[in-house]
């Protein structure tokens, strides 16, 4: 088996203290292991983007270590975690994140820009980027007038500019019909197959997440086997309603003076 | 991200929203404009002043004058007789003047190379060559050194000769100023006792009539003067032979004692000033003027300033979740502060650019249409409303840019803060 690229040890995440108090993540420990595309699926409050920006080095843990092969990241200074984030992740964002006063090329290049690589090389990469993903031809388009798809592969190809070794994508298909979610789909496994390049994809997707290598499900700040996860997830979609009273008993946070906010937040879960 | 890439992102983004970038410049660029306008007005009234008292003496030349003794005490009280010390002589108009005791005083002071009284001599005629007669007053032989001459030179100073104006040069006879140089002249004086007696003295030099009027009289060598004003006091009972001087000049070569002799002059009761103590006051008036004016300049950049804070906060809103994408990609919080502050001094100079040139350009037209041929103010010679000082100007930019950077630095280190994530979850 390859090594782990990215690996979590009894990772926890703690936003607001009192009564506000909020443990996102209880402890997580999982790795990653090079070359596989992992699903991070869970439910709204579940901690799946809570995990997903820990590990993407945006944000430290409040206990916990995360190692980036095998090197334990989270102790770098701010300026060596900017580097390595520019250098070995690249990011898909479900909205896309694209300039619409730039143009697809500028779009695609901006990690370089950040980077400090000299504008020829730049766009000599940016150009290849673009080639690999057929979008070539729509460098000096305006980032506005790109379709959906066209958007999404715009991004793809601004996270795969700097030869990244993790590339992270959050709902990458949550804003595309169904038939550019394939194409989009093909792509990043497309990536992962030929290129090696690890996928962590954050999603409520279940389709989506079936086609990884590998699923873990997010409940409560913990990881669950998918059982337990899929139950309450199927419970609610079928019945229409909100999660059941029972649960919302058990929450961790219940008892504090957002309880109200959480329960709307099921709520809305639950409705869709 | 490298400096150039910095700037040119930051010029992007600039004009990305042209109304509202155009807006704020035109706040900077009133500002500078104003700022140009009056400082340029303190440079053209300066140098119009440089050009008036210009060659008003040497710089180490002190003019030594009596304070009046009645000054110092109450005006309305009387002064004690000191036999010691004589009355004050007093001049035509109730001025205290310099009697030949301190004359020899003004000697004795450290630093004082020589001292001269200046002596007034009424000549009743000057005759040329051509044996035409005319008026004369003379001008003062401590000033020679400063004329500027059209053609040969200052009188020696133990010799009999005299400058004239090159107004005087056609009047005499003579073609041209250099046919002058050489030529004799003879100056009639009368004594006490109204017997008159002429002097001759050679033309060493034809003087430039200056803005100030310096030059504009015959001048004479003193030892030429000393003759005539010996003659013009001949016949007064001895003892009254010296009735005192209103001025005497004061030759101090080393300029940093000059304010320790004037020291010593004040001790002693006398008042010694050089050209640039007198010019000063004007100056110092002038300065004052322009920095009221300049203060009103900076009030309406400070407005700016806002502009700029307001501008560049709605931006750094508006952009939020740009930011969180730079700083997601690896941007540091250093850099995006860079990225804003550059965006707030580009503004700064886009302005105090068109500003400082705008300015310019009306300040210089303004002028020529004001004092040149036809102007409200074109009869009073050598007037200049507006000058240019290019080091000025260039001051101008960088402070406008300063001034912008500093208006930046609120909103660029608002956006340095975003928090990423939050900043990508901005709607």
């Amino acid at each position: 088996m390859e090594p782990a690229v990215l690996e979590t040890e009894n990772l926890v995440k703690v936003y607001g203290r009192g009564a506000n108090r909020f443990d996102a993540l209880k402890g997580l420990t999982l790795d990653i292991k090079r070359g596989e595309s992992v699903a991070v699926i869970g439910k709204s409050g579940s901690g799946k983007s809570t995990l997903m920006h820990l590990m993407a080095l945006l944000d430290r843990p409040s206990q916990g270590v995360v190692a980036l092969n095998g090197r334990p990241v989270s102790e770098l200074k701010n300026k060596e975690i900017h580097k390595l984030r520019n250098e070995s992740f690249g990011f898909v964002f479900q909205q896309f994140f694209l300039n619409p006063n730039q143009t697809v090329l500028e779009n695609v290049v901006l990690p370089l820009k950040i980077a400090g690589l000299s504008k020829r090389e730049r766009n000599r990469r940016g150009l290849e980027a673009l080639e690999l993903l057929e979008m070539a031809d729509k460098a000096k388009n305006k980032a506005t007038d790109l379709s959906g798809g066209q958007k999404q592969r715009a991004c793809i190809a601004r996270a795969l500019v700097t030869n990244p070794s993790v590339i992270f994508a959050d709902e990458p298909t949550g804003n595309l019909d169904s038939k550019t979610s394939e194409v989009v789909e093909n792509i990043l496994f497309g990536l992962q197959r030929d290129r090696g390049i690890t996928l962590v994809i954050v999603t409520h997707d279940d389709d989506l997440a079936a086609k990884c290598d590998r699923q873990i499900y997010l409940k409560d700040g913990l990881i669950v086997a998918p059982e337990q996860s899929n139950t309450a997830r199927s419970e609610a979609a079928s019945s229409g309603e909100p999660a059941p009273s029972g649960q919302e008993a058990t929450e961790p946070w219940a008892g504090g003076g957002s309880t109200a906010s959480r329960a709307s937040e099921l709520g809305k879960e639950g409705n869709r | 991200m490298k400096a150039v890439d910095v700037v040119t992102t930051a010029l992007g983004n600039t004009m990305r929203s042209k109304a509202r970038t155009f807006l704020t410049v035109i706040a900077i660029f009133i500002g500078a404009f104003t700022l140009t306008l009056t400082s340029g007005l303190g440079v053209g009234i300066n140098s119009y002043i440089d050009r008036l008292v210009q060659g008003f003496g040497d710089q180490q030349q002190l003019y030594v004058q009596k304070t009046s003794s009645q000054q110092s005490g109450n005006a309305n009280e009387p002064q004690a007789y000191d036999p010691e010390k004589g009355a004050d002589k007093q001049g035509q108009f109730g001025m205290s003047l310099l009697s030949e005791k301190d004359i020899e005083q003004i000697g004795n002071i450290d630093g004082v190379e020589s001292v001269e009284p200046v002596v007034a001599v009424s000549p009743s005629y000057l005759e040329g060559e051509n044996g035409d007669q005319f008026q004369v007053q003379l001008g003062y032989p401590s000033d020679v050194n400063s004329y500027e001459y059209a053609a040969g030179e200052a009188p020696g100073h133990d010799k009999d000769e005299i400058t004239i104006p090159t107004t005087w040069a056609d009047s005499l006879g003579y073609d041209k100023p250099e046919d002058a140089v050489g030529g004799k002249v003879k100056i009639a004086v009368s004594n006490v006792t109204g017997e008159e007696k002429t002097f001759e003295a050679t033309i060493s030099g034809v003087t430039e009539i200056m803005l100030s009027n310096q030059g504009a009289q015959p001048t004479p060598s003193s030892a030429f003067n000393d003759r005539l004003y010996d003659y013009q006091q001949e016949g007064l009972p001895e003892g009254a032979q010296t009735d005192g001087y209103a001025m005497a000049v004061a030759d101090v070569p080393d300029l940093g004692k000059q304010s320790e002799v004037k020291k010593s002059l004040t001790e002693d009761g006398m008042l010694g000033m050089t050209v640039e103590d007198q010019i000063g006051t004007i100056r110092g008036i002038i300065n004052a003027v322009t920095w009221i004016l300049n203060g009103f300049a900076l009030i309406a950049l400070l407005a700016a300033a806002f502009g700029i804070v307001n501008t560049l906060l709605m931006s750094v809103q508006e952009r939020t979740r740009e930011i969180g994408l730079m700083k997601a990609l690896g941007m540091s919080p250093g850099k995006i502060f860079g990225l804003f502050s550059s965006e707030a001094v580009l503004i700064g100079l886009l302005g105090s650019v068109i500003g400082v040139g705008v300015g310019v350009v009306v300040g210089t037209v303004a002028n020529a249409l004001l004092t040149g041929e036809g102007g409200a103010l074109s009869n009073v010679a050598g007037l200049s409303l507006y000058g240019i000082a290019p080091l000025q100007l260039v001051g101008i930019v960088l402070l406008i840019m300063l001034i912008a950077f500093i208006a930046g630095t609120l909103p660029a280190a608002r956006a340095a803060r975003k928090d990423p994530i939050e900043a990508l979850r901005y709607e």
